[in-house]
């Protein structure tokens, strides 16, 4: 029996659609409050009464004038954003599509309701689809710039494209889903897109796109000189 | 498969201390995206003609990355590939910044301590 038949066949449709979806659910959640608590184990509160060599001071009154954009012009140029402003650029977009395309989908949001009987509020199709196409080229990006970036190429292997794939398949599949740019084919691409979706949610907790939790908890508490938030943690 | 010639190097001490900061390092290693968005930070990246040895990531990749990899069994020509990343390559001027917030000096500094353990350090007077 072949992969097709096997993914299309209606005993595996039934479990990728229905236990799959909440046990790849429950390990996501499990998996993020796990890695929460295994940071907070990691880290302690910073006591400032003992040690405090930069002490918050109230920020200045927000002015604009000549002085003020040129201070915020020159530190933005010399921060990654000046440095690599493509990179950030697709990366931002690359993250914001990944969270609200799904998130917002009026299908997703339907089958929301269909099984909870709540949803929340829903992008038209057309917007999705947009989110969507951006997605994809932002992966692209991503693939040529490991395949053509000399530094990125040096420390790239073969896990990296496995990942980048797997982050990229639910939006690719959800797309040729969506428009049945393989109609013979259809319910092998709608289980395919369940699935990647539901391994690519299984899989943040414990691979690299854990950098998910990473990135909010280790630049929002953790106090350094690039801490964004207020920093009143330690290791 | 050839079984490596560790001779000469203290594997149960190295695997000993790779066990006291396992936790953080393995999810500092786990959490790199593999972006290189740190190589600018790094003088000697932009000094070296943006030699891609030099970034920050490839350095602690192939250093305490490596060493978690073989879990602490290394033999003296890895240690000194290491030593390469982490002294040659690296002046620890603690100013590689990781936007995703990976301490990289402390990485870097933890694959020295070992090193330098096993008598693998840069010996500027008989070099």
């Amino acid at each position: 029996m072949d992969i097709s038949t096997l993914l299309s066949g209606s005993n595996a449709y039934d479990f990728i659609r229905g236990p799959l979806v909440w046990i790849s659910f429950i390990v996501f959640f499990l998996g993020l409050i796990f890695q929460v608590f295994r940071f907070i184990s990691m880290t302690e509160k910073i006591d400032h009464s003992v040690y405090n060599p930069r002490p918050r001071t109230k920020l200045p009154k927000l002015s604009l004038n000549a002085e003020t954009i040129s201070r915020f012009l020159t530190k933005t140029k010399l921060s990654i954003v000046g440095v690599n402003p493509v990179m950030v650029i697709v990366t931002t977009l690359f993250h914001i599509c990944l969270v609200v395309a799904p998130l917002f989908l009026l299908a997703h949001n339907i089958l929301l309701k269909d099984a909870i009987g709540v949803s929340l509020f829903s992008f038209s199709d057309c917007f999705a689809d947009y989110l969507t196409l951006i997605l994809m080229a932002c992966g692209l990006y991503f693939l040529l710039r490991r395949f053509f970036v000399a530094r990125v190429r040096a420390i790239t292997t073969r896990y990296d494209y496995v990942m980048l794939f797997l982050a990229t398949a639910p939006f690719i599949t959800g797309y040729l889903a969506y428009h049945q740019l393989l109609p013979d084919y259809y319910r092998l691409v709608i289980s395919l897109h369940i699935l990647s979706g539901e391994l690519m949610l299984m899989a943040v907790p414990f691979t690299k796109f854990v950098h998910m939790v990473f990135f909010f908890v280790f630049r929002f508490s953790i106090e350094s000189e690039y801490s964004l938030g207020k920093g009143n943690r330690t290791w | 498969m050839f079984k490596k010639n560790t001779a000469g190097v203290d594997t149960a001490r190295v695997k000993e201390r790779l066990e006291e900061h396992k936790t953080k390092m393995k999810l500092s290693l786990k959490a790199c995206a593999h972006c290189t968005l740190c190589a600018e930070s790094c003088f000697l990246y932009m000094a070296r003609d943006k030699d891609p040895k030099y970034t920050p990531s490839y350095k602690f990749i192939n250093s305490i990355g490596l060493l978690y990899k073989t879990k602490g069994n290394v033999d003296k020509v890895t240690l000194g590939e290491i030593r390469d990343n982490v002294w040659e390559r690296c002046a620890l001027c603690t100013r590689c910044y990781c936007p995703l917030g990976i301490d990289i000096p402390e990485m870097i500094a933890l694959a020295r301590s070992i090193c330098r353990e096993q008598g693998v350090y840069p010996q500027y007077d008989r070099e």
